[in-house]
């Protein structure tokens, strides 16, 4: 599904979105993944309020049971997102961890 | 100028195994011409309400597809808006006779999911969602279960009034002969079924389903009043959101439920409170609780503890019911054939036809089609003619 290009496009997006901070204002976890994510699951995904007020959607790493909680600090860090694909081509993105 | 519903039909809703989409197209639409007692050349023009076919089946150009199957060759039109795609073939195909286009058309909501493994079937439906929820790994019932959790941290809604939902759509279910699933179910049994996206589970989802419903409507006067079991589409109405949940001003209502509810209200010229039966778009729980609050029939987290009192469902309610179909919780969610199937539904309650789900004394209906997490909302309102 995710062409090459479309992920050498996106790519160049994201640096400019790491290293900021901000805190979960709502979250589940995720038990039944979607394709690509088996190996991951089971994973908390948080909707985020950046410092600043911009709200983004991730998945969040690095994580004790304690971190899946309303108000809990973070910051965004790029990661890798699913398995390759056929192309080989890795696709990172924007996931965030505890501070 | 105003249009009519004048045939109605609906499949089973299921695992169908045995059936092809193109099978499940001639029984929903001959059987709404039927209702109509009209023959194919009247019908001057087709809507199609669909999902996934291209994503999942390789099939696109649903129009010409169905056209050709009916054997209509009229004008044919594939109209898509995830879950909410069969409200949006209604609203169009609306649109095209309010404009003098069309007299009579109709509208065939359709959807063949179980062909497809279901991990298959959770990716191609996140294609509703944003490239940013597709790379958190959230799932749809994911995108629920913020609502969810969000409803939960500001009104105290528990789990279980989550699982009251589920219980009172499956007993809706149990009623009507074309439902999924006819089997009731306990709190208990919702409580314990296995966890998919906490605090959403199994038994809080809609099902993967195959299933297909049709309408026939019209301006013509003499098929509308020749036709007494005719019903009136005083409202259709429209509204829309960001894509992303994330984006959204709050994640304890969807607004675009509100939008589109408050221009049906004021095209009918209805209150909330003059509503004697709801179809609401519940593909998971936490749906119908925020859709029974932002359509203004309870008071903003006021909802759970009125479906827990019974205040919604077959046979005790006093105000409305909602969901007698069984919702898409109980009488299975075919996507595209949803928004079509909740107008049948109603259609069959306002002619007194609905058996033993009837609710009693209906004149106003409404229907609630939403799709993806709450971008697209469609609402109609039906009167008895």
């Amino acid at each position: 599904m995710l062409s090459p290009v479309k992920i050498w496009r996106n790519q160049k997006k994201i640096a400019g979105l790491a290293g900021k901070t901000g805190r979960i204002i709502s979250w589940t976890i995720v038990r039944v993944p979607p394709n690509g994510f088996a190996d991951q699951a089971p994973y908390p995904v948080a909707v985020v309020e950046l410092d600043g007020g911009k709200r983004i959607m991730a998945q969040l790493v690095d994580w004790e049971d304690r971190h899946v909680a309303f108000g809990q600090k973070v910051v965004t860090t790029i990661r890798r997102i699913t398995q390759p694909n056929t192309e080989g081509v890795i696709p990172y993105g924007i996931k965030v961890k505890p501070i | 100028m105003s249009v009519a519903i004048i045939g109605v039909s609906t499949t089973k809703f299921g695992e169908l195994w045995g059936t092809s989409p193109r099978a499940l197209a001639r029984e929903a639409v001959f059987g709404a011409m039927k209702d109509a007692r009209i023959a194919p050349k009247e019908i001057q023009a087709l809507f199609v309400g669909n999902m996934l076919s291209g994503i999942l089946g390789g099939q696109e150009h649903l129009g010409a597809f169905f056209s050709e199957e009916l054997g209509l060759r009229v004008p044919a039109f594939r109209i898509e808006g995830a879950c909410a795609s069969g409200g949006l073939a209604l609203h169009s195909a609306v649109g095209s006779i309010l404009s003098g286009q069309h007299e009579t058309v109709v509208v065939l909501g359709i959807e063949k999911m179980t062909d497809h493994k279901p991990e298959d079937v959770a990716a191609a439906l996140m294609a509703a969602g944003s490239q940013e929820e597709r790379s958190s790994g959230a799932t749809f019932p994911g995108l629920y279960a913020f609502l969810a959790r969000a409803h939960m941290e500001a009104f105290g809604t528990t789990v279980q009034d989550l699982a009251v939902v589920a219980v009172k759509n499956h007993f809706h279910a149990s009623l009507n002969t074309n439902a999924q699933f006819r089997n009731t179910i306990t709190k208990e049994q919702v409580l314990a079924s296995s966890k998919i996206a906490d605090p959403l589970r199994l038994l809080d989802c809609s099902p993967v389903s195959d299933g297909a419903a049709a309408l026939i409507i019209t301006s013509n006067r003499r098929q509308a009043t020749g036709n007494r079991r005719s019903v009136t589409i005083a409202a259709s109405a429209v509204a829309t959101d960001t894509l992303g949940l994330a984006q959204r001003e709050s994640l304890l209502e969807l607004k675009a439920t509100k939008k589109s509810s408050k221009e049906a209200y004021r095209q009918a010229g209805v209150d909330p409170g003059d509503i004697d039966v709801a179809e609401v778009h519940d593909c998971f729980t936490i749906a119908e609780i925020l859709a029974i609050e932002d359509l203004g029939f309870a008071g903003k987290g006021k909802a759970a503890a009125e479906l827990e009192r019974g205040e919604y469902t077959l046979n005790k309610a006093k105000k409305l019911v909602v969901n007698p179909s069984g919702g898409l919780k109980g009488c299975g969610h075919p996507v595209g054939a949803t928004g079509v199937k909740q107008v049948v539904e109603l259609v069959e309650q306002l002619r007194m036809d609905a058996g033993d789900r009837q609710v009693i004394g209906v004149r106003v209906g409404l229907a609630h089609n939403v799709g993806g997490s709450g971008a697209t909302a469609v609402v109609h309102i039906l009167k008895r003619a």
